[in-house]
């Protein structure tokens, strides 16, 4: 018995689940950043896993397009990361609590 | 080895450590790719993930140089067991969805398919996919030019512009002698003489010691 679609599945939600929690407990900027890198690695690995289990090429196009997304989002959001610490001296994102720089 | 890597990297309060641990995620999905026959998706997911991007947040990380950890605030005290129990009702939600759902054949083939080949992705990215593929490029070239105004220093300081380390403010005048008109020579025997010529408010320590 090789290795079952259900395990892929069950390992990217536990990647999805530890991202999400990453997300709400982490107050560092940048560590919340990471955790949704995270998120979107484990919604990789079940566009991946579908692929390859059911011959269809589609899904790995989308998690090419998918990593596109994440490589603009990264450039984009260490550039607001910098804007903010340059602007409040922190990292922490309860100091950035107002919408304006 | 991905799990425990996850859990390393939300467990650490460093956030050089947890970029650490999310290389070793990003690793072992690679490997995982590997062994679900897509050797293109790996190769992309190590080049990008855990070459371009963990560079770019390990480089954020060094320059702002924050490593101290305040103390935890009473505002935020009730996020925790909050994210635990919508990461409970999270898993108990995938646990029914598979228990419930498993209809289909799901064992990895073990015959050899171009699934996932750079040719079969090429193939497609071009001709079905077309319209995403363009507009993932305009989102980047979009990526490139945000990312460029927001990180260009504006000329003009606020009121509460600070000198971070990594970025140096330089007065008008030092960046740019010619805008100071009077160019004569001034010779001072003290520095007090030389501050008071110069117009700047200068304190020495050996005068306050007198």
């Amino acid at each position: 018995m090789g290795p079952q679609l259900s395990w892929y599945l069950a390992l990217s939600a536990i990647l999805f689940t530890i991202g999400a929690v990453g997300v709400i407990v982490k107050r560092n900027v940048i560590a919340m950043f990471m955790c949704i890198e995270l998120m979107l690695n484990a919604v990789n690995l079940s566009f991946v896993a579908f692929s390859s289990f059911f011959h269809d090429v589609t899904g790995q196009l989308f998690v090419f397009i998918v990593m596109t997304v994440a490589a603009a989002e990264a450039a984009v959001g260490l550039g607001i990361i910098i804007t903010i610490f340059r602007n409040r001296e922190s990292l922490d994102v309860d100091d950035a609590n107002i919408l304006k720089l | 080895m991905a799990i425990g890597c996850a859990i390393a990297m939300v467990s650490q309060s460093n956030p050089l450590y947890s970029a650490i641990s999310l290389i070793g995620v990003f690793i072992s999905l690679a490997s995982i790719y590997v062994t679900l026959a897509a050797p293109f998706i790996a190769a992309v997911q190590v080049i990008v993930y855990a070459g371009a991007i963990m560079v770019l947040v390990i480089f954020v990380i060094m320059l702002l140089n924050v490593e101290h950890s305040e103390p935890r605030r009473k505002r935020l005290k009730f996020l925790v067991p909050m994210a635990i129990g919508m990461a409970a009702v999270l898993l108990a939600e995938t646990v029914f969805i598979l228990n419930s759902v498993q209809t289909t054949e799901n064992h990895l083939p073990g015959n050899i398919s171009d699934v996932g080949l750079t040719h079969s992705i090429g193939e497609g990215l071009f001709t079905r996919y077309l319209l995403p593929f363009e507009l993932t490029s305009v989102l980047l070239l979009m990526a490139i030019v945000g990312a460029m105004s927001l990180a260009r220093r504006t000329s003009v300081l606020s009121a509460t512009a600070r000198v971070v380390p990594g970025a140096q403010v330089l007065a008008m005048d030092i960046v740019n002698p010619r805008g100071v008109e009077d160019l004569r020579k001034a010779e001072t025997e003290t520095t007090e003489e030389a501050a008071h010529l110069l117009g700047v408010d200068f304190h020495s320590d050996r005068g306050a010691q007198e």
